[in-house]
């Protein structure tokens, strides 16, 4: 019996099957995936890189830096947290309250609590339980915030206050989520190194923030230049081993520095339906007025 | 130099045959086993496909448990309210029913803001109005008329954020907002009304 | 050695000489492309060892822009995949199709052209890489036109490769060649997806990663597993002179390789719906029934008693199985090739069980970012498929040039140098992997100073890095002196030949 076609139909369907299922799907379920709002402010999400941050993508992509750091955070678990934010009006009912969903407390632990807001009284609980609390806490206008709160390795370390989906990566090219952590991971290094300045230094010198540190230096994004009429206010403030001869400075290149704002533009910590998160209240706005 | 003797085809072994031994019967139970595990595996942990599921979510239910809390509580509620008052007409799946209801799945009515969506249950909607590209020409009674504001904002929510929609949920505050500027409008609103409000 | 009678005695020689001829149908396009890739061979470790001193020293020749770790490390794995492993299991591939088949290779002139088109492509890739112009997605680094290149140089190759194996005279097919002809087909597919969708008309967002794990997964579980087990079932019963175990398990290993393990791939960490890394994990769970189908296969043919069962009335060899006349080093030619393809095979199913086992314990998402991760992927690459390739090339290479190889003692040095470099090199970053998943547990343990721990660890598998470039080096000598060897001999020959009448003695002339 000639096996040659029926072999070429047997392989055939198994690369077909894989290819319908990782190819096409894929595309069809996320090919036309759309920008989403964030819950429940409902901003706009993602919103593009700016110019330069979309540069330091191609120069992110040159240099191999998905080659030891990786940019997709895990979550392992989601818990839910019940803040006492406010007491209202009626402090005794309150109290009790409190005492009734925490029978072991002791009066005076009660009242050092209903001392010191805003104060989490559950932590790691599921849904059920965060709902029910909320329910005996809600007496005399008091206010009682649930959040939602992700768990995990990634996040304990404070890599990220959430998992990465792929809203996340919705306008970038190349897509590098990395495949080790040779160094910490990226994906929100933007709010943990929201200067480009450190950026630019660690680039240039990384033992010098950070201490026995295996990433190599990237001098060549950066120029040594002679000083002409004044310092250029890009130079990079070195430490004395390793600055320049008197006369000269360091400044970063155009790649440095679009490296540097596309890093400092990684960010994925924005509340998402699929990815549900409380997100931190913003700071306090600074005001206009005038320094006194 | 004195080379080896040289190789040559005629002192080398024959070509390999294979025996026609059976695979052993513990290697197929193995993977029977393996099937079974993998199914079960995959029906707890996969959602089936639904694209905003991400591990460690089980299910759009799972995720959808675990939604921060808007005023008007969470979506249980909101689909206990759709599945009473809405699902006759709009279906449970938020399909639509031909000649009957538009969709709600994708619909630029729910996804877009607000202030369209919360009109149109406290007063109906007649005439023709395009929904996702498609004409519709039908009356929809004021079925959030009889509604409280957390109900109506609890099945607005669900609705906003089921059927594949990602979109913001709506307060039992807005809802009573609304209401307050619509008033005592007893006219189904027309679609260009509508598409005036912003 | 005569036969008992006359007709099998022809059968045999004319047998032989088919042979022969396939083996000479052969030659210019093994030659090429087995020199080629032993040379990308070399220059990959030497970018590995470069790569691999940069984590304990990190300034070495950091202020290079083409020699920065990000450059550097992407250039050594696709020399080796691409310049190497693609590069001789096509060669192995094809030879075996051609002998299994007893057809001759077809349009061996223009499988050259296509080699040397293929090292053209791997060539313009490699520098592109150094000098910045990767794509960004692991083992796709080489941009658009020099994939451009390698795919035209693969459709020589690989087509004459169909035609040759739609040319056999025995229509029923030996286990290898199932595996082959897969491969050959397997290939042009997905990396002419993975390039139209990610390079040419790139999709959107995330389904840019996926397609690329679904790339990376294929070409370096399936394929290299499709071209490695073709050499291992073949060689493992031949060179024992025994029959392969069970035709049956070797066609259950092929259905359950060819759909399971091509569903392999996503991590789970991956920022996708949960039903894709759900879904390979299913599969890599899956892919433990071909792993121990072949283990068993393997093993059940070495261990058997009777080497005679080989035996069947159309053997051209003769009867008793006459021994291998013995060389100078007194070990059988064949003792070398079956050595290095049973630690392939050992290395085959270690990593597979690994990486059945590390999906599994996974549960935390911190495994597959590790040294473990990148453990498993040398051992499954060069453990497996690379020593493979070795065996099977020291085997092929003799035959087709007529003669042996000019440092045939060497060959022992480089199996040392090989089987101690893997270990050298494997089991530090393995066992660092598994200690760098526990540390990364303790949140309050900054990723710095694991990195320090990791250090030691990675400073035993330079060394490692360092044995394998060295017996690189051992075996590229060896290979290029036997085809200068093979060339000179002709080139004396032929010389022979056309001054032979000169030299006659005078009375002899006139």
């Amino acid at each position: 019996m000639n096996y040659g076609p029926l072999l070429f139909l047997a392989a055939f369907f198994a690369l077909a099957g894989s290819w319908f299922g990782f190819v096409l799907t894929p595309q069809l379920q996320l090919g036309r995936l759309q920008q989403t709002n964030s819950i429940p402010s409902g901003a706009t999400y993602p919103v593009a890189r700016p110019g330069l941050a979309r540069e330091g993508l191609d120069v992110y992509r040159a240099n191999g830096c998905a080659s030891c750091h990786s940019q997709q955070i895990g979550q392992t678990a989601t818990t839910c947290d019940v803040v006492l934010a406010d007491t209202g009006t009626n402090q005794a009912a309150m109290k009790a309250a409190l005492l009734k969903l925490k029978p072991d407390w002791s009066d005076s632990e009660a009242r050092q609590a209903l001392g010191s807001l805003p104060q989490t009284l559950l932590r790691g609980a599921t849904r059920e339980e965060a709902d029910a609390a909320m329910k005996t806490l809600n007496v005399g206008g008091a206010k009682v915030q649930l959040w939602i709160v992700p768990g995990g390795p990634d996040i304990a370390r404070g890599w990220g206050k959430r998992r990465t989906v792929a809203e996340d990566f919705l306008f970038d090219y190349p897509v590098m989520p990395g495949s080790l952590r040779a160094g910490p991971d990226l994906a929100n290094i933007g709010v943990r190194q929201s200067d480009p300045n450190w950026h630019l230094l660690h680039l240039y010198a990384p033992r010098v923030e950070v201490r026995d540190s295996p990433m190599p230096s990237f001098r060549f994004l950066f120029e040594k230049r002679r000083i002409e009429r004044a310092r250029s206010p890009d130079a990079l403030s070195l430490p004395p081993e390793l600055a320049p001869e008197p006369g000269y400075e360091i400044v970063p290149r155009l790649q440095a520095k679009a490296l540097a704002a596309y890093l400092v533009s990684l960010r994925a910590d924005a509340p998402l339906f699929d990815a549900p998160l409380t997100a931190p209240a913003p700071a306090a706005p600074a005001t206009n007025a005038p320094a006194k | 130099m004195n080379p080896d003797p040289a190789p040559s085809t005629r002192s080398e072994p024959a070509e390999p045959r294979a025996g026609r031994r059976a695979v052993p019967v513990w290697l197929i139970i193995l993977m029977l086993l393996l099937f079974y595990w993998g199914m079960v595996y995959f029906d707890q942990r996969s959602a089936w496909g639904t694209a905003s599921v991400y591990t460690p979510y089980r299910s759009l239910a799972d995720l959808q448990k675990y939604q921060p809390p808007t005023a008007s509580g969470n979506l249980e509620r909101g689909k206990a309210v759709y599945e009473t008052v809405c699902a006759l007409c709009h279906n449970t799946d938020g399909m639509g029913k031909p000649n009957q209801a538009p969709p709600f799945a994708g619909s630029e009515w729910v996804l877009g803001t607000p202030n369209r969506m919360i009109r149109i249950p406290l007063a109906g909607l007649s005439g023709p109005v395009e929904v996702k590209g498609a004409q519709w020409a039908l009356a929809m009674p004021a079925m959030g008329a009889a509604l409280s504001d957390e109900d109506l904002a609890a099945v607005l929510s669900y609705i906003r954020q089921s059927f594949g929609n990602k979109a913001s949920a709506i307060t039992a505050d807005q809802v009573k907002a609304i209401r307050a500027a619509v008033g005592n409008r007893s006219q189904p609103w027309t679609a260009e009304q509508l598409n005036a409000i912003q | 050695m005569t036969d008992a009678t006359s007709s099998p005695s022809r059968t045999n020689a004319s047998q032989a000489d088919a042979t022969d001829a396939i083996d000479a149908s052969c030659r210019v396009p093994l030659f090429v492309l087995v020199l080629s890739g032993a040379l990308w061979l070399v220059i990959g470790s030497m970018f590995a060892l470069v790569a691999s001193i940069k984590f304990h020293a990190p300034q070495f020749l950091a202020d290079s822009p083409f020699l920065t770790y990000g450059r550097v490390y992407p250039a050594a794995t696709n020399s080796f995949l691409y310049g190497f492993c693609l590069q001789v299991g096509l060669a192995v591939g094809l030879w075996l199709i051609a002998r299994l088949g007893g057809a001759l290779l077809a349009q061996p002139w223009l499988i050259t052209v296509g080699a040397m088109l293929w090292n053209l492509g791997v060539t313009v890739g490699v520098l592109a890489i150094l000098a910045g112009n990767n794509t960004g997605f692991e083992n796709l680094e080489m941009p658009g036109y020099a994939a451009v290149i390698l795919f035209l140089g693969y459709l020589m190759i690989g087509l004459w490769g169909v035609v040759t194996f739609h040319r056999r005279r025995d229509r029923g097919l030996f286990v290898s060649q199932w595996f082959l002809f897969t491969a050959l087909f397997w290939f042009p597919w997905i990396y002419s997806t993975a390039n139209l969708l990610l390079i040419s008309f790139p999709v959107r967002g995330v389904v840019q990663a996926v397609i690329a794990w679904w790339y990376s997964n294929n070409l370096t579980v399936v394929w290299l597993s499709l071209v490695g087990l073709a050499a291992v079932f073949y060689f493992v019963p031949k060179l024992t002179r025994r029959e392969l175990h069970s035709h049956y398990l070797a066609l259950y290993t092929y259905w359950m390789l060819i759909l399971f393990a091509s569903w392999g791939g996503i991590p789970n960490t991956a920022p996708v719906p949960a039903w894709m890394p759900v879904t390979s994990t299913v599969a890599t769970v899956l892919t433990v029934i071909p792993i121990l189908a072949v283990a068993l296969n393997v093993f059940w043919t070495l261990r058997a008693q009777d080497p005679a069962s080989n035996r069947s009335a159309d053997a051209p060899s003769a009867s008793p199985p006459e021994a291998e006349p013995r060389g100078r080093n007194s070990r059988a030619p064949s003792f070398f090739p079956l050595a290095f393809i049973v630690v392939g095979v050992f290395a085959f199913v270690l990593a597979g069980l690994s990486r059945v086992v590390g999906v599994l314990i996974d549960t935390n998402q911190t495994l597959h970012f590790t040294w473990f991760a990148r453990a498993q992927s040398l051992l499954n690459i060069y453990g497996f498929l690379v020593m493979v390739l070795f065996g099977s090339v020291y085997y092929i290479l003799p035959r087709l040039a007529g003669m042996d190889f000019p440092f045939a003692s060497l060959i022992r040095v480089h199996f040392l140098l090989a089987l101690l470099g893997i270990l050298v090199l494997v089991s530090p970053l393995a066992i660092g992997g598994g200690i760098q998943t526990v540390l990364f547990q303790n949140p309050d343990l900054a990723s710095v100073d694991i990195a320090k721990r990791m250090l030691p660890f990675l400073r035993v598998s330079t060394t490692g890095d360092l044995f394998l470039l060295l017996g690189h080096l051992v075996f590229l000598g060896n290979l290029a002196g036997l085809v200068w060897r093979f060339y000179r001999a002709r080139a004396a020959a032929a010389y022979a030949v056309a001054t032979a009448d000169l030299f006659k003695p005078a009375e002899a002339r006139s």
